[in-house]
């Protein structure tokens, strides 16, 4: 399968008509939305009926070729045909205008719906709950941890005492205890409330707002390239593995999960290696504490495998692993049934996930099954990297620390200063490309997984003509 | 189940309130009859319950939910539904059994099963669009998004609220409504100071000053969600927080008023003072008014169990924030989009000044908060921000619910069909003294609940009136909540009435 046989008429290559992006239109459309809510935001306003495939249109007339995808959340491409069949299903229908509280009310196609997303789970994993985004996935993966750490002291299925049922009233132990989440530095886990303690990306994701005393380990610093430097990079491994096993053995707070990303996305595109990955996984069994492993960006196909994390092939499979964007669903995979509360309302709320976005999800891991998207995807990935290898051999100053071999169209790079990144993703707009940014000076780039060989020969065109008038 | 002889009984009531004509609770002009609106959405609405199980859940429902249980929690399920043969305000589920909704998926759903209206929505090509290119909204929104909001969310803001930020649910409605707070909060004691090198580099160790140490009160029994900011202001139930860590932040009495409220008056008055004396006090003693960025009320406590108070209340709770400048956010996920009789149930109260926020989600499908200062949208851009910052497939939805609504006057017609829901009761429950009591929500739609003598038999109440054909739900620890959706009319309020007397009966015994 290639893009071409979803997108017939898929634009051969960007088009830009407006002189400055975002253009007068997208300009007028930016300030009207601003009198409403916040647009400040806005890169362009978008055409969504005109946009095809891998190209995004915008009210100016401009074609960009997406390479950004809605921040790594569109899986198959503008206007993907079969997801269009879905949309318009008479499944999908009664979806929207029957939502219901999946909890009390579950419908008789509620386990083929949900089965559409186990036939997705990552290996080891058998069991879901779903919630409606990454940071609400997290926190709910987060319930199921405390609910889980408190259960095995108490006894599973026994009941709750006076006191913990007094106290938990009003804020205070013993039933609302004092527990943690211990996450990493650079780390991005959503921005709700305890989402939010567990990020450390940037202070303008955390400032102003309360947070959890909860711990943070650090998270490898590789020199690269990494062959040259493996010595000093397991070096760097174990010492982070002994500050994440000093915080599990001496915390003030006890940590009843450890939650971490396969590669930081929001911070930098950071990668760390199977060994420290499975050196984590280790101490996670050690500390009798729960290795959650967030997939919200890394997940679904992107990195070359369906779940980055099956790089790594972990033993045991992590406790829980949490996914958003890409799949449309959100929630979390499980496999162990203690960390599903016995007792009823207790991982509950009015909607429990959305069965629309769930039959979407259904049907994106169809597609990717049938058409072998996440092979497709590596191999287009490997071809991408290596053209970028060459690039940056020759734009040193603005393509540093290539980073994401082997992980599919998971690419991302540094360059100088922040400046400099957001001047090269600004002009590349210009150019018809849009492209996003983490972290303070790199870039990511986060295609869908019909994204191909053709597409990274414009891409690196584009790159390249722009560079060479720097 | 000796419906057509309770049928008469009701309507014999209905005659002798309404002199054989329809009167017009709200002294509003002449509109089609109460149930006409059911009848042209669902012409072939059942016309009663069919129950064909001999309990509920039935053989299918019973295995449907343990195969479900296997990979997902089904621990709180009651039956497994057929959504595709669900119509109106009736349910079916997987048996076969057809139950008139009063609880309509814990008072989420609008306009009943089905709707067509809602269907043609559904299957437009912008709802398409939608679905299958959601975009990250704060980046790349729409050519229409700004267009659906203003004829939707927009349309439908309480007076005086021009601004609207969009989430998922109630709890992350509630959420981004707390962060908007403590961000305008912080902002304001800074004043012109920048943020300083300490508080960028605390904020990454989630310590103060970064970290900001500011709290949200909330009231005794208020319910707003069970994430970990909107569950540490939730003090409705010991299972909705257990083993949870919870930020240490203060809650106030809520007043328990005693019913009938006629009767009630002056203890009723001294209840609300007292409880607005208390607020004062933690206010001022317990916490420090600086460091209190918002509170956080429902305009009726509905997990909680459904206690109101008056509009003296809750306008002193406005003078007291206003005095403090403390924000007031009024948390309307259950209580919006009509269901009270007003479109918002705040509008109720007639405030003197706008709320700061107002949060909604449920009924409306769409979530987020409205808000009238533009400050409380952060100065610098980013801060209120995530990957999809609302759903335009819901705001859609929530457009067409607010059209229809408009279109069809529900929530006039819901003001009707609430008030005659509660004469009848009134009349009825005289006659079960010590069953059911504190029967709550008169002018207030049909958001209307009442008190059983203990939980179990509050349990079995439910448990008979499903067995009967009707789906009610429980909430706070004795009561029942009346959540049926916009378009229940008369006839389904006669049924649904005959069915609770029927089950009132044995119980009594």
């Amino acid at each position: 399968m290639s893009s071409g046989n979803y997108f017939t008429n898929e634009p051969k290559e960007p088009v830009v008509k407006s002189e400055t992006v975002p253009g007068p239109q997208s300009s007028a459309g930016i300030k009207a939305l601003g009198q409403v809510t916040d647009s400040r935001p806005v890169y362009f306003i978008a055409d969504y009926e005109k946009s095809v495939g891998n190209y995004i249109a915008d009210v100016d007339g401009n074609v960009y070729l997406d390479v950004y995808a809605q921040i790594a959340s569109n899986p198959l491409g503008y206007n993907n045909p079969a997801l269009i069949e879905t949309a318009k299903s008479d499944k999908m229908i009664r979806a929207i205008v029957d939502r219901p509280a999946l909890g009390n009310f579950p419908g008789a196609d509620t386990a083929e719906i949900i089965q559409g997303l186990l036939d997705m789970a990552p290996k080891g994993q058998d069991k879901v709950w779903s919630g409606l985004s990454g940071a609400d996935a997290n926190e709910l993966a987060f319930k199921a941890a405390f609910m889980w750490y408190q259960g095995k002291k108490r006894g599973f299925t026994k009941g709750f005492n006076e006191e913990e049922l007094k106290s938990v009233m009003s804020n205070s132990a013993p039933g609302s205890p004092e527990l943690a989440i211990l996450s990493f530095e650079r780390a991005f886990h959503g921005r709700l409330f305890a989402s939010g303690s567990a990020t450390r990306s940037k202070p303008i994701h955390k400032l102003d707002l309360p947070a959890f005393k909860w711990p943070k380990a650090e998270f490898p610093s590789y020199k690269y390239p990494l062959d040259k430097y493996e010595a000093e990079n397991k070096k760097e491994d174990e010492r982070c593995l002994a500050i994440v096993d000093d915080i599990l053995k001496s915390w003030s707070i006890p940590v009843a999960g450890v939650l971490i990303e396969p590669i930081q996305s929001e911070g930098g595109d950071n990668h760390a290696s199977k060994e420290f990955f499975q050196g984590l996984r280790d101490l996670t069994l050690k500390h009798g504490t729960l290795m959650i492993v967030d997939e919200v960006q890394t997940g679904v196909g992107a990195t070359g495998k369906m779940w980055c994390h099956e790089h790594f092939d972990l033993s045991p499979a992590p406790d829980i692993v949490t996914f958003s964007k890409k799949f449309q669903s959100a929630g979390y995979f499980f496999h162990d049934p203690e960390i599903m509360p016995a007792q009823a309302y207790r991982q509950f709320n009015t909607w429990c996930g959305d069965p629309a976005r769930m039959i979407l999800a259904g049907a994106i891991g169809k597609e990717i099954a049938k058409n072998n998207l996440v092979q497709r995807t590596k191999e287009v990935g490997q071809y991408m990297y290596s053209k970028l290898e060459a690039l940056s051999s020759k734009y040193p100053k603005y393509i540093k620390n290539l980073r994401g071999k082997d992980r599919g169209t998971f690419i991302a790079w540094s360059l100088e200063s922040g400046e400099a990144r957001d001047k090269f993703l600004k002009d590349l707009k210009t150019k018809g490309v849009n492209m996003g940014g983490c972290a303070e000076s790199s870039v990511r780039l986060r295609p869908t997984l019909v994204f191909e060989e053709k597409h990274v020969d414009i891409l690196i065109q584009k790159i390249d003509q722009l560079l060479a008038s720097y | 189940m000796g419906m057509s002889s309770k049928r008469g009984y009701i309507q014999g009531k209905v005659i002798a309130n309404c002199v054989g004509k329809r009167v017009f609770l709200n002294g509003g002009v002449a509109r089609r009859p109460y149930s006409s609106v059911a009848e042209e959405y669902f012409p072939d609405e059942p016309s009663k319950p069919v129950v064909t199980s001999s309990q509920i859940p039935g053989p299918s429902s019973i295995k449907l939910t343990k195969e479900l249980g296997r990979s997902f929690d089904s621990n709180a399920s009651y039956f497994i539904s057929d959504y595709f043969n669900s119509k109106g305000n009736y349910i079916s589920d997987a048996d076969g059994n057809k139950l008139l909704d009063v609880y309509a998926q814990i008072a989420s759903i609008p306009l009943g099963y089905n709707n067509p209206a809602l269907i043609e929505t559904a299957r437009s090509d912008v709802m398409v669009n939608a679905l299958v290119n959601r975009p990250a909204l704060a980046c790349f929104p729409s050519i229409d998004y700004g267009k659906i909001l203003s004829e939707g969310i927009l349309a439908a803001a309480p007076k005086g609220m021009g601004h609207v930020w969009t989430a998922l649910s109630g709890s992350c409605a509630n959420e981004t409504a707390f962060k908007a707070a403590f961000i305008y909060q912080n902002a304001k004691r800074r004043g012109s100071l920048d943020v300083s090198a300490e508080e960028l580099a605390s904020c990454m160790d989630n310590k103060p000053p970064g970290s900001s140490d500011m709290v949200i009160l909330s009231f005794d029994k208020g319910f707003h969600g069970r994430l970990f900011g909107s569950l540490s202001a939730t003090r409705s139930k010991p299972i909705h927080k257990l083993d949870m860590p919870a930020f240490p932040w203060p809650r106030a009495p809520f007043p328990q008023l005693k019913y009938p409220l006629k009767d009630h008056v002056k203890e009723n008055h001294e209840e609300e003072e007292r409880c607005l004396a208390e607020l004062e006090n933690i206010i001022t003693k317990k916490v420090a008014p600086n460091k209190i960025a918002a509170i956080i009320v429902e305009p009726v406590q509905s997990e909680g169990g459904d206690n109101h108070a008056s509009s003296f209340f809750f306008q002193s709770l406005r003078d007291i924030t206003l005095k403090h400048e403390i924000l007031l956010i009024v948390d309307e996920v259950q209580t919006g989009v009509g269901a009270s009789g007003k479109f918002w149930a705040h509008e109720h109260w007639n405030l003197s000044t706008p709320p700061d926020m107002v949060t909604f989600s449920k009924k409306f499908q769409a979530a987020g908060f409205y808000f009238s200062d533009p400050k409380l949208q952060p100065k610098e851009p980013y801060r209120q921000f995530n990957t999809w910052c609302g759903d335009p497939s819901k705001a859609l939805l929530a457009r067409s619910i607010y059209q229809e609504i408009t279109k069809n006057d529900l929530v006039t017609k819901t003001a009707e069909v609430g008030s005659y829901i509660y004469e009848n009761l009134e009349a009825m429950f005289s006659k079960y003294e010590g069953h059911v009591q504190n029967l709550r929500g008169k002018n207030y739609g049909t958001f209307i609940a009442w008190d059983h003598s203990s939980p179990a038999e509050r349990d079995q109440f439910i448990s008979l009136c499903r067995s009967k054909g009707l789906n009610i739900g429980g909430c706070g620890s004795a009561a029942v909540r009346l959540r049926p959706c916009l378009v229940f009319g008369k006839k389904h309020a006669d049924i649904m009435l005959s069915i609770i007397e029927d089950v009132l009966k044995t119980l009594r015994g």
